[in-house]
């Protein structure tokens, strides 16, 4: 008797078991590998942080070959217009014309392409000292404060929360900054933080020491 | 079946510009797939693919596996969006579930529901707003079982030409399906449709990402919403909808495009004015096509008015022969394939093999509803060694038949020319 009993519960509980995992269906997805062409051009970086807030690299690498600047800087505008995308109107011309040379028609060296592309022409940007970088503008034109607030969940988490949890962690500033410049996804959910190409060592240790405060 | 047209002005490039570095990592993934499918029958159906002969940016794409689903083309990652390979359709009527297309708009999407506590909400210009369960609305009158075609409106995009930007799709954004529910008249007659109410509006657990992105959202007239023709499906072919389907529950369109056919819906709406505002962007901004009788423009201009996609266009394919093939000279074969419309059903397909000069009627196979895919057979023997173009057209029951030319708009839309198969008689 005392065995069937044990038989019995051991039915319920897999029964319940049963139950349990057969009332919910789950997915995961696999993950995404695509990458966008390489490229010097400061459209690259930018193309990367931005474009990947949405959609992964291949939306835009099974696109037709040999579309022209033009074509390529219209789309990235209607991605701003149309679909919302944190982008500056030099954003705009800068990716444009990185797609257009590194998928489409244009050349790095056409003169419309250098036009919209202007930090290419000047000097490797003067490294800044941590302590003169305003970190409020680089969260506003880095897009950051689209997916992050301080003290609460938006996309991504609340700074609270990333500096709570770094506490513990030793080299804190490094992995933090590593992060910031990698980007990555899984450790705070499904969607994932593009990565930072386009800001500088110190821009980026700026960003980990004021993530880190808060 | 697949379609090679040379077209002036059209880079022929398959490969990428040389001064261009390639991403090692990808590539090595992307031969890896290949090769771990090369042993099985998939590498055949990849062959006899779609879209292998349309050219990308960055090359062919690779077969990859998805939840629910057997490998499939990839058009892109995330948000996902997975392409059937056409010799799927020839192998039966109903497009098997595992094989059928997927395609999202936005990259939040539902990864775990658990259908015991689902809600679909009904609320708006209605007399008693409803939050109804699984079980409720499959225990409503009103059930109702259906084949349909759901086509996704820029199917066959990576033929246009002069190219358009937007998904490259081949021909395999498209299936048929059993579909079975409940109708949607049913669900909002038990709400109560207020007098004077004008739309109904239909939303899915899909979000975007950033609150600056439109949610995808949709809209049908209110008296195509009570015509009793769409309804709100939980099944395909007899099971549960796949996930990457819409599961639990889809909007089912019969006759119209797969963007009305909303997955994973949980949100109607009722209300009294056209749709507007930031959320209807997929209504008042995308998904249109030219106001006019074609639906098309001359190639590479833009339409001065435009009015939202909607029904399915007649069309037809060769599905027995791919692009390319060698077929028997003076030996009896026969040729298949399939035809479909927007709901009047197909009168009847023929064939030519001459450059269109002459048509062959066909044999229509088994009538499994207006809204389905119809199979065609046509017995031939090819008199002639060498070069042949297949060609094969649809007539539909309303008179609409298949252009000879293609019906170009920007946003590569409802293409529905007469395809061509070239072929070699040995």
């Amino acid at each position: 008797m005392k065995a069937k009993a044990v038989i019995v519960s051991l039915a319920c509980l897999g029964l319940a078991l049963a139950t349990a995992t057969a009332s919910s269906k789950e997915i995961t997805l696999p993950a995404d590998h695509s990458a966008l062409r390489t490229s010097n051009l400061p459209g690259y970086g930018l193309a990367q942080q931005k474009c990947g807030i949405c959609h992964s690299a291949d939306y835009i690498n099974y696109q037709a070959p040999g579309l022209s600047q033009a074509q390529w800087t219209a789309e990235v505008t209607k991605m701003q217009h149309s679909y919302g995308a944190p982008l500056e109107e030099q954003d705009i011309a800068s990716i444009g014309a990185y797609l257009a040379v590194a998928y489409g028609s244009a050349k790095a060296t056409d003169a419309s392409v250098i036009a919209a592309s202007p930090s290419a022409n000047v000097a490797p940007r003067l490294e800044q000292p941590t302590a003169t970088i305003d970190v409020a503008v680089l969260l506003d034109s880095n897009a950051c404060s689209t997916c992050h607030a301080v003290d609460k969940k938006v996309v991504g988490p609340a700074f609270h929360e990333i500096a709570a949890r770094y506490k513990a962690v030793s080299d804190a500033n490094v992995k933090m900054a590593a992060s910031i410049r990698n980007g990555g996804v899984g450790r705070w959910g499904d969607v994932p933080m593009p990565p930072m190409p386009a800001l500088t060592e110190a821009q980026i240790n700026a960003l980990a020491a004021y993530v880190l405060k808060q | 079946m697949s379609i090679t047209q040379a077209t002036p002005g059209t880079p022929s490039i398959r490969d990428h510009d040389p001064d261009v570095p390639r991403n090692a990592r990808r590539d090595f993934l992307r031969h890896a797939g290949t090769l771990a499918l090369a042993a099985s029958p998939l590498a055949a159906l990849a062959a006899g693919g779609t879209s292998e002969d349309i050219a990308f940016a960055d090359g062919p794409r690779p077969l990859v596996e998805y939840p629910g689903k057997r490998p499939l083309i990839l058009v892109h990652s995330r948000p996902p969006h997975l392409e059937t390979p056409f010799a799927v359709f020839n192998e039966g009527l109903l497009t098997p579930n595992d094989a059928f297309f997927v395609r999202y708009h936005l990259a939040n999407i539902p990864t775990r529901i658990d259908p015991a506590t689902y809600r679909l909400k009904v609320s708006g210009k209605v007399k008693s707003a409803l939050d109804l369960s699984m079980a409720d609305l499959k225990s409503m009158p009103g059930q109702v079982e259906l084949i349909a075609v759901n086509q996704c409106s820029g199917n066959s995009r990576g033929y246009a030409s002069p190219r358009v930007f937007g998904a490259q799709l081949g021909n395999g954004a498209m299936g048929n399906a059993r579909w079975t529910g409940v109708s949607l008249k049913a669900v909002l007659e038990k709400a109560g449709v207020d007098a004077g109410a004008k739309q109904v509006t239909f939303n899915g657990l899909d979000t975007p990402v950033l609150s600056s992105t439109p949610d995808f959202r949709k809209a049908l007239d209110l008296e195509h919403a009570l015509s009793g023709e769409p309804m709100l499906a939980w099944a395909m072919n007899g099971e549960d909808l796949p996930f990457l389907n819409g599961y639990p529950l889809k909007l089912v369109v019969p006759g119209w495009f797969g963007t009305y056919w909303v997955k994973h819906l949980a949100e109607i709406e009722v209300i009294d004015h056209d749709f507007s505002g930031h959320d209807a962007f997929f209504m008042t901004k995308g998904y249109r096509v030219p106001d006019n009788a074609c639906a098309c423009v001359p190639a590479g201009t833009k339409p001065d008015k435009t009015r939202p996609i909607s029904t399915l266009a007649v069309r037809s394919f060769i599905t027995s022969v791919s692009s390319g093939a060698s077929l028997p000279h003076g030996r009896a074969m026969e040729l298949k394939g399939i035809a479909f419309d927007g709901g009047s059903g197909i009168k009847s397909v023929e064939v030519s093999n001459d450059n269109g000069k002459t048509w062959q009627r066909t044999t229509l196979g088994k009538y499994l509803g207006r809204y389905s895919f119809r199979e065609w057979r046509l017995p031939i023997t090819f008199a002639r060694k060498g070069n042949a173009l297949l060609m094969c057209r649809a007539t539909a029951n309303d008179g609409d038949v298949q252009p000879m030319t293609t019906r170009w708009n920007p946003a590569g839309y409802r293409r529905n020319v007469v395809e061509q198969t070239p072929v070699t008689i040995v």
